[in-house]
């Protein structure tokens, strides 16, 4: 289940974040998201060397926390879209086929 | 997003908004008028760019994001692509379009051929009109570059019409 949707612009300024949990969980998932920015940037800047993965938009599991997952997808523009599920036995492929609709 | 508009409607919405913003908003201040078009074309391309990025891999380098401007951005735009790029590898970037679709409507004034009664006012005063339409173009381009991380100036030169050339010099 998904329980938050970030949108960061490219000077890392929140666009748009809205968690689908209950309140009391939405300053954690605001912290999630905010450390997240920084592994993005990590990814961004130390390629893994190979060659698929070296230029894709989608940028797979950022890091997984005790609760949650986080995946991360960055436009050609700078954009991130910040992603946390609580889906344990979600997979990689599914994620990446839902990005792209929620940009449309 | 499949809404169509006609063609003759955005050259005569360009060629509008040219004239409106030389003759009625900014009447003596071409400078002016022409910041503000390349403005408006600056905020086109940005959007522009975001909208047609969406789907591919992102860029390596400033060569691939200037090959993405020849390539796909200029073939959504004019639906043909730039026919000749070149650079001096040194932040320059000269990308030129043998049959720009924007002018292709511009009528000019040929000088005739006794040469006598061509006064080269006129003839000056025919290449600044057109080098008005230029600079929404060159906006678009520099709106699309920015937004891809890319800080530049893009100016327009017109010495062979229908032919245009867009120099892209990149800030370091």
């Amino acid at each position: 289940m998904i329980v938050c949707v970030a949108v960061v612009g490219h000077q890392n300024n929140p666009l748009y974040i809205q968690s689908f949990t209950d309140a009391d969980d939405a300053l954690k998932l605001h912290h999630i998201v905010h450390c997240s920015l920084d592994v993005v940037d990590e990814r961004v800047n130390n390629p893994k060397k190979s060659g698929p993965t070296l230029n894709d938009t989608f940028l797979g599991l950022l890091y997984p926390t005790e609760n949650y997952k986080v995946y991360g997808y960055l436009t050609n523009t700078k954009v991130k879209f910040i992603l946390v599920t609580t889906d344990l036995d979600v997979r990689d492929a599914d994620v990446r086929n839902e990005v792209p609709c929620c940009i449309c | 997003m499949g809404r169509e508009v006609s063609e003759s409607c955005i050259d005569s919405l360009l060629m509008e908004m040219v004239s409106t913003y030389c003759n009625r908003f900014y009447a003596n201040k071409p400078e002016l008028a022409a910041r503000r078009i390349e403005a408006i074309g600056y905020q086109v391309g940005h959007q522009l760019s975001e909208r047609y990025t969406m789907e591919r891999p992102r860029f390596t380098d400033h060569l691939e994001a200037i090959k993405f401007i020849c390539k796909d951005f200029w073939s959504e735009l004019f639906k043909k692509q730039i026919d000749n790029l070149k650079t001096n590898h040194r932040g320059t970037f000269v990308l030129q379009d043998n049959h720009f679709r924007w002018l292709t409507r511009m009528s000019i004034d040929q000088s005739p051929e006794n040469g006598a009664s061509s006064e080269p006012s006129i003839i000056a005063d025919d290449k600044a009109v057109e080098s008005m339409h230029l600079y929404f173009p060159c906006g678009i381009i520099r709106g699309a570059l920015s937004n891809l991380g890319i800080p530049c100036a893009v100016s327009a030169d017109i010495s062979n019409l229908p032919a245009c050339s867009f120099v892209v010099r990149i800030k370091a």
